[in-house]
């Protein structure tokens, strides 16, 4: 899946803060835990030698039990089993108004009072340290979700206003068509590189756009110029089929020839038509009965369905009005049937019904679905039926050229055309 | 009767000329526009053929000179240039027809036929063959004064072989004149028997003679 251009450096910069985010927070809390720590044991110790210096010589062994009531977090215990050393480390006792066992740092250390050997306990409560690092880490976290949001905002508005000149091209190049004479227009832009795009792109339709026309306009004249020799041509084979003792032979001959240079005829005109379509020289439209239409064709292709047992049934015609351009929608319709006609088989049918958005025309024919795609291409499957080649294509044409849908589709043994207006 | 074609393509005209001159038909031909315009303006033809497309100008020219001097000469014009305009803008300045190359020299035929003879007869001119006779204003055929019925087609088809008498004329031609504007949507040519068949079954039926021979494979003709 292809994702936009500014989804993806923010998807970058979003993944990078976490991932600082997920490094550094352990790392950050394991490093204020030490510190509240080291702290601690600093203070522990200085208790400790603050009691050595200021307390320990004035110290009774009478006096411990009162010490020891009114000193909550410094007592002086006997020592009960064993060698005590010097040592800190970390112990739950009860806190009697919470009830709760809470965690405290605990310095020990030996001390003689009197003669007699004691153990000193200092204890700093750790709660509140904890307290201070939940706070500390909860401070951290909103700093930099802050950073993030931030960043997000200010990327995407800035992105956006970078990359604008960009997508206004995209979308210029998105809706350029090459046979429709629109004038692309691209935004002036202070970004050098979207200068240089701009600059190629405007290169490259403009191209494009010469050569179609040149193209557009070689096969016109093609098609013009083809047209006094193939005169000439059908004359001479008419003169020539005056002047000979004829044959059956050479009447076979001769009718072969004129059948090539009536299709000749006929991919030259259809040629024509197909670049007059494209140069935009059939523009006036007018309303038209398409029923009133298609009926007159139908009589015109009846005879010729008939030389191969083709019926044609009309199975609904409703009056119907489109505006359209006359010569070319005969011509669209007249191709169908022919193509109906041209592509059937022995006593095969037709069955044709126009509503008021559609017209369809339906044929017998091979059994075998017909590639949509290439249906409509100029001389996609000519040279097989003696036809054109181009009368889909330019159906297809007209069907554009109007904002209809030309579709087809193979349905219960019959080839459909569907003309959507 | 004296036509004049104005036409550059060489073999072309040369071909038109021959062809019309087997049809009785003097035939001059002019290959240029200044050719062209000063023939029409020193002679007077029956019939003039014209390209639109000529080397030193537009064809219409001649129509327009026509016009100004007031001739009435049936002019068709023969384009490559297919287009409506030009046909629109021919017909209006006073052209009879209009024939989009490439043509069929029968079809040529039989409309310079018809030209001159709306020209000459204002279509009144009964069009005789023996025991036919076709009034090509009524449109009515009729053998021995009986009045034939005939079918549209079959009437176009009768014209077109008489016009073209004793020359062959392919299935092709026939066919393209029968279907008119919907020529180039003909797939195939036989539909041409099935109406021969007819019109002359109707001919003999009214008791005209059997002038239609079939030329194997190519056409038919209509024996002088």
């Amino acid at each position: 899946m292809r994702k936009k251009l500014l989804d993806k450096t923010l998807r970058v910069y979003i993944l990078f803060s976490l991932m600082v985010l997920v490094v550094s927070a352990p790392l950050f809390y394991f490093l204020a835990d030490k510190l509240f720590i080291d702290d601690a044991d600093e203070a522990l110790l200085l208790r400790k030698n603050e009691f050595i210096s200021n307390n320990l010589h004035s110290l009774m062994p009478a006096d411990i039990p009162v010490w020891n009531k009114f000193n909550r977090d410094i007592k002086i215990e006997e020592i009960r089993a064993g060698g005590i050393r010097d040592s800190i480390f970390y112990r739950f006792y009860l806190d009697t108004l919470a009830n709760e066992n809470e965690p405290y740092r605990v310095l020990q250390s030996p001390v003689k009072i009197g003669t007699k050997s004691y153990v000193f306990m200092a204890r700093i409560n750790l709660v509140e340290s904890e307290d201070m690092i939940k706070g500390i880490a909860l401070l951290f976290i909103a700093i930099l979700a802050t950073l993030l949001i931030g960043l997000y905002f200010i990327t995407k508005r800035l992105s956006k206003r970078l990359w604008k000149p960009f997508y206004s091209t995209l979308e210029q190049v998105e809706q350029f068509e090459l046979d429709k004479n629109t004038k692309s227009d691209f935004p002036s832009t202070d970004i050098e590189e979207f200068g240089r795009l701009n600059q190629s792109v405007i290169k490259l339709l403009e191209r494009n756009v010469m050569i179609y026309k040149s193209q557009k306009e070689f096969i016109e004249n093609a098609s013009h110029e083809l047209q006094t020799p193939l005169a000439a041509f059908q004359v001479k084979l008419d003169t020539l089929a005056q002047q000979l003792p004829f044959t059956s032979e050479l009447g076979k001959t001769l009718s072969d020839l004129n059948d090539s240079v009536s299709r000749l005829n006929r991919i030259n005109r259809n040629l024509l038509l197909l670049s007059r379509i494209e140069n935009n020289q059939y523009t006036t439209l007018e309303e038209i009965r398409i029923d009133e239409i298609l009926k007159k064709q139908i009589d015109f292709f009846t005879e010729q369905a008939e030389e191969n047992n083709i019926s044609i049934h009309l199975k609904y015609a409703e009056p119907c009005i489109k505006r359209a351009n006359p010569t070319l929608l005969e011509i669209g319709v007249s191709n169908l049937l022919l193509n109906a006609v041209r592509h059937n088989q022995n006593n095969g049918q037709i069955v044709i019904s126009l509503y008021q958005h559609t017209l369809s025309i339906s044929n017998t024919g091979a059994a075998a679905v017909l590639q949509e795609e290439k249906l409509f291409q100029r001389f996609s499957q000519s040279g097989i039926t003696g036809g054109s080649g181009l009368g889909l294509s330019i159906v297809k044409k007209i069907s554009d050229l109007h904002g209809w849908q030309l579709a087809y589709k193979f349905e219960g043994e019959m080839h459909i055309f569907l003309l959507s207006f | 009767m004296k036509l004049l074609l104005i036409e550059d393509g060489k073999q072309l005209a040369e071909s038109i000329a021959e062809y019309l001159a087997t049809e009785g038909y003097h035939c001059e031909i002019a290959s240029n526009l200044e050719d062209a315009l000063a023939k029409v303006t020193l002679h007077d033809y029956d019939c003039v053929l014209l390209d639109i497309t000529l080397p030193d100008g537009n064809g219409l020219t001649v129509l327009e000179r026509l016009k100004k001097d007031g001739k009435m000469e049936g002019v068709i014009i023969i384009s490559a240039k297919d287009s409506l305009d030009d046909r629109i803008k021919g017909l209006k300045l006073g052209a009879d027809d209009y024939l989009p190359k490439p043509f069929h020299l029968s079809e040529l035929g039989a409309r310079v036929e018809a030209v001159i003879r709306r020209n000459k007869f204002q279509g009144s001119s009964k069009i005789t063959f023996k025991e036919l006779t076709i009034d090509a204003q009524a449109q009515l055929v009729s053998v021995n004064d009986n009045t034939l019925q005939l079918t549209r087609k079959e009437y176009n088809l009768l014209l077109f072989l008489v016009a073209n008498k004793g020359r062959i004329i392919s299935k092709t031609s026939i066919a393209e004149h029968l279907s008119g504007d919907m020529a180039d949507m003909l797939d195939n040519h036989t539909f041409v028997y099935a109406h021969i068949k007819n019109l002359k079954k109707k001919l003999s039926d009214s008791g005209c003679g059997d002038y239609v021979k079939t030329i194997y494979g190519f056409g038919y003709q209509w024996e002088a």
